[in-house]
């Protein structure tokens, strides 16, 4: 019977044992190969430094004070075709308002071939070319499209992972346009978010 | 400690190590079912029929994607000398349309396909096994997504017979 116990007892301790290592080995993978995992919102986009297709070196943090939408695509990436339309649209629409798109190709092919593809769809935003660094720092970007919203704080507050559609982006990109002093949850909840600056604002 | 006991205590480190895999993580399968020894004679061809299987929720562009841009399905095997691999024969694709692109028709596998390897042992090779190795390369997506180029490893064995 004490035996029984003790055998029992054992096997308690390597059942925590064992759940602890895996718990401990989740926080590791997700730190060592996907920092933005799950819901993002909220956490400060990775700054990076890519290279535009006519060679220029381009940080994010130049962007600070703006809006972007950070677009990681590829030209064998027939989805991310559907939005890239739409993006256009909507860099002209709200650049103005200080959105800036950024498309990071994720292509092994050459800069000019991706130039190439991007004068033939219009593109009128920055294209980036993408490196497996930035793919990491955003969580290892395993589909195509994927896309971040981010405030102009620096902030994310939207991810669309797989073709959205149109009025999601839009509605996407007004939360990354809203005034950071509504903080993360205007700019989560509601595609009306300076509304909700503005009631706020007048109610102070 | 028994074997029992040691049993268990690996049935519970595999659930742990089960954790450490991220929530949602989705990766597009092909998988190739196994191949027995193909025989050859000295001198003469033999087709090695090599299926594979992808996962019910993707598709892969054929071998001839309708656009340059898109990123064909491709083998590459190199035989052990003197076997070789002199062609390679490709299912026809599938003309499909997906919600994503609904005017346009792409050329894709889905389901099972199978690719015809056309191997040859000359008339001077030994008898003997002679391993023919490679991989497939493809490039997945969903009814929204798409994933970035992968390889699959590819491997069969030829036995030259009967010199």
């Amino acid at each position: 019977m004490k035996r029984n116990a003790l055998v029992f007892a054992s096997l308690l301790i390597a059942i925590a044992a064992m759940l602890a290592t895996g718990k401990y080995l989740d926080r590791v993978h997700r730190r060592a190969t996907a920092k933005l995992v799950g819901d993002v919102r909220g956490i400060a986009a990775p700054n990076f430094e890519l290279t535009t297709l006519d060679g220029q070196r381009v940080r994010l943090s130049d962007y600070r004070g703006k809006a972007v939408l950070l677009n990681f695509w590829a030209t064998w990436c027939s989805p991310c075709k559907v939005e890239m339309p739409w993006f256009v649209e909507l860099q002209k629409k709200y650049g103005n308002d200080g959105l800036v798109i950024l498309g990071v190709a994720m292509d092994d092919s050459d800069a000019p071939k991706i130039a190439q593809f991007a004068s033939e769809m219009g593109v009128n935003y920055p294209v980036l070319l993408g490196t497996d660094k930035v793919s990491e720092e955003y969580g290892n970007v395993e589909f195509l499209p994927t896309s971040f919203y981010i405030n102009r704080e620096g902030k994310i507050v939207g991810k669309g992972t797989g073709l959205l559609g149109r009025s999601e982006i839009e509605d996407n990109v007004r939360k990354a346009l809203a005034s950071p002093v509504a903080g993360m949850n205007n700019a989560q909840t509601s595609p009306a978010g300076p509304r909700r600056v503005k009631a706020q604002t007048t109610a102070q | 400690m028994s074997q029992k006991w040691t049993s268990l205590l690996m049935a519970f480190l595999l659930g742990g190590l089960a954790f450490s895999q991220g929530p949602g993580e989705k990766v597009p399968s092909v998988v190739m079912a196994p191949v027995g020894k193909v025989q050859v004679r000295a001198g003469n061809t033999a087709n090695v029929e090599l299926d594979f299987r992808i996962g019910s929720e993707f598709h892969i562009n054929s071998n001839k994607p309708k656009s340059e841009l898109l990123i064909p399905t491709a083998l590459k095997l190199s035989a052990a000398e003197p076997v070789s691999v002199v062609a390679l024969k490709y299912p026809a694709g599938q003309d499909m349309s997906f919600p994503f692109a609904p005017d346009e028709k792409l050329s894709v596998y889905s389901g099972d396909f199978a690719i015809t390897a056309v191997v040859k042992a000359p008339a001077k090779a030994a008898n003997g096994d002679y391993p023919v190795t490679g991989e497939l390369r493809f490039q997945a997506c969903d009814r929204s997504a798409c994933y970035p180029p992968r390889s699959i490893p590819v491997k069969f064995e030829v036995a030259v017979v009967g010199r």
